[in-house]
């Protein structure tokens, strides 16, 4: 059983305010709670099998200058910096 | 000139004049202006669309070359990027963005002169089955605009179904352009993992997810496949097909081929005239010369959290760039600290995706990991052996594509494991990479039934002969609109 403390501490470091999210930990629960059912999956013995790519099947490594300034794109920059808020 | 016209249809019509590109496309905005206000299949029309398809007559009646779709009118799912047109996801968090380049499958089908008519409509961020999620309001079913169309490619399927586009893509991360084909009476193909280039899809779950086509007829869906499918130098995970043609020998038949019914996918929790119409596609397949038996796969019962512990773990990982710095909405910088500024703009995210995120974090965490995350990705493994064994035997799995029938609008939407549940027959194609394809089969009461047909890892041409083939022996109705 996780606990509703164990979840929004978790919110918290996704970066996800709770002032108006509170309302959603209930569900949260209970869809992490129908996760349980993979204890009864028998696979302890099972290797996870990942997809490797071999290094040859990569592009080249290669610099491919993009046509438009991207970004002009954005609201806040100078120069070539984003523009974000006070880290303290 | 028609609209309910196939892909194939259009094309043979404008090379022998029947009609202009012009005609056509004007006739589809008509179409559009007079049905979506009801329907709300796009979040965007082009409002270029008619002077590019003027210009694509021009390009004709000058004789110069034109690409193989001949100005065809096709709705792009907003998640996927389209140069310089809003991709917003059907999200409040991205409201504002302008794609500034075309996805590899929009650059692809440009080339062959295709016509992007709009931007469909899908569940916030892809994370949805019926398009409930949609930060703009949902799309309606056009065989009963009461019922959901599935999702969460829903905008595609009705823009499909509903004569406002004639064919559309969606991207598929766990039955999202099978689901709502199923539900809307149309095609649509999950391609094998790796098929298909995911450059300029935005991200939910990368390492299952892939764009598919969706369309009225088996054929038109392999013709968009020949064109979208193939390396690409931007997305690492693509596979070289050598230029297959899916629609060379399409009638070839499935006579010989066996079919294994997957148990776990037509029993408890099937609604009856979905049991009852995979038992009659069945008996056709039979009388089509295939032979079919029964294929059991342990892990499926385990297949949807292993599903939903992966794909929200890549969320919260590929949702992390939204912190309204790079791409976002208006929201003033001055007065905020760096993290209570992201936690604020985050909240333009809608409830499910909050949830998933939520859900992204805890189950891969330090502590929680190995019950969850890893548990999950062995469930993946076994099942990916245990469909490959299966292949050993058949040629084709075949299942219902979605347990039950198209339901009421809210009818699911405060059971988060009734909702899960609806993915129970698509998923396992995603967690295995196996390409797998809906093929509307019958009507019920007025409401669609599809038939799924999965086929071993870039088996896309017998896939489509196994799909044509059933698709021949089924007399549907028109859709009501």
């Amino acid at each position: 059983m996780v606990s509703k403390e164990e979840i929004e501490h978790v919110a918290k470091l996704m970066k996800i305010d709770l002032d108006d999210h509170a309302v959603h930990i209930d569900r949260v629960q209970k869809m992490i709670e129908y996760f349980d059912i993979l204890d009864k999956a028998a696979t302890e013995s099972e290797e996870i099998i990942v997809n490797e790519q071999p290094l040859e099947n990569l592009r080249e490594d290669k610099y491919e200058p993009y046509k438009d300034k991207l970004i002009d794109k954005l609201k806040h920059y100078k120069e070539k910096f984003v523009r974000a808020p006070k880290m303290v | 000139m028609n609209l309910s016209i196939s892909a194939l249809e259009y094309i043979d019509a404008i090379k022998n004049g029947d009609f202009t590109i012009e005609e056509f496309v004007s006739k589809t905005l008509d179409h559009i202006k007079k049905v979506d206000g009801k329907l709300h299949a796009y979040l965007s029309v082009n409002e270029k669309a008619l002077d590019q398809a003027k210009e694509l007559d021009k390009k004709r009646k000058a004789k110069e070359k034109i690409g193989s779709c001949i100005g065809m009118p096709i709705a792009v799912k907003d998640n996927i990027c389209v140069k310089d047109t809003k991709t917003t996801c059907a999200s409040k968090m991205l409201e504002k963005y302008v794609a500034p380049f075309d996805a590899t499958v929009i650059a692809r089908l440009r080339k062959q002169d295709a016509l992007f008519i709009g931007k469909t409509n899908l569940d916030e961020f892809a994370m949805g089955t019926t398009t409930e999620f949609s930060a703009y309001g949902p799309s309606k079913n056009p065989w009963n605009t009461q019922y959901v169309p599935g999702g969460s490619s829903g905008g595609s399927a009705v823009a499909v179904s509903a004569l406002e586009s004639i064919a559309s893509l969606g991207s598929d991360t766990g039955g999202s352009v099978r689901n709502p084909a199923s539900f809307c009476s149309i095609v649509g193909l999950k391609p094998t993992y790796g098929l298909v280039s995911r450059y300029g899809l935005i991200s939910y779950a990368n390492s299952i997810e892939q764009i598919g086509p969706m369309a009225r007829t088996v054929k038109d869906t392999a013709f968009l496949l020949n064109i979208i499918s193939g390396i690409d130098p931007n997305d690492n995970t693509t596979i070289d097909n050598h230029g297959e043609d899916y629609l060379k020998d399409i009638e070839a038949g499935i006579d010989g081929k066996k079919i294994g019914i997957i148990s776990e996918m037509v029993g408890k929790g099937t609604d009856k005239e979905v049991s009852s119409a995979t038992k009659k596609a069945l008996s056709k397949f039979e009388s089509l010369g295939a032979k079919c038996e029964e294929i059991s796969l342990d892990m499926i019962d385990y297949s949807v959290a292993s599903y939903y512990t992966i794909t929200s773990t890549e969320a919260g990982s590929n949702l992390a760039r939204y912190d309204n710095l790079r791409y976002g909405f208006d929201f003033d910088l001055e007065g905020y600290e760096f993290n209570s500024y992201i936690a604020k703009t985050r909240k333009n995210f809608g409830p499910e995706v909050t949830r998933r995120l939520i859900i992204g974090g805890f189950v891969p965490s330090a502590g929680h990991a190995g019950r969850y995350f890893l548990k999950a990705l062995k469930v993946k493994s076994r099942l990916t052996k245990e469909i490959n064994s299966a292949f050993k035997k058949v040629d084709f799995l075949v299942a219902p594509t979605v347990p039950i029938l198209p339901f009421k609008f809210g009818e699911k939407l405060d059971d988060p494991v009734a909702m899960f549940l609806i993915d129970f027959n698509t998923v396992t194609a995603n967690l295995t990479g196996k390409p797998a394809i809906s093929v509307p089969f019958e009507m019920s009461n007025g409401l669609p039934i599809g038939i799924q047909i999965i086929a071993d890892s870039m088996q896309e041409k017998s896939l489509f002969q196994a799909a044509y083939a059933l698709e021949s022996t089924t007399n549907l109705p028109k859709v009501p609109l």
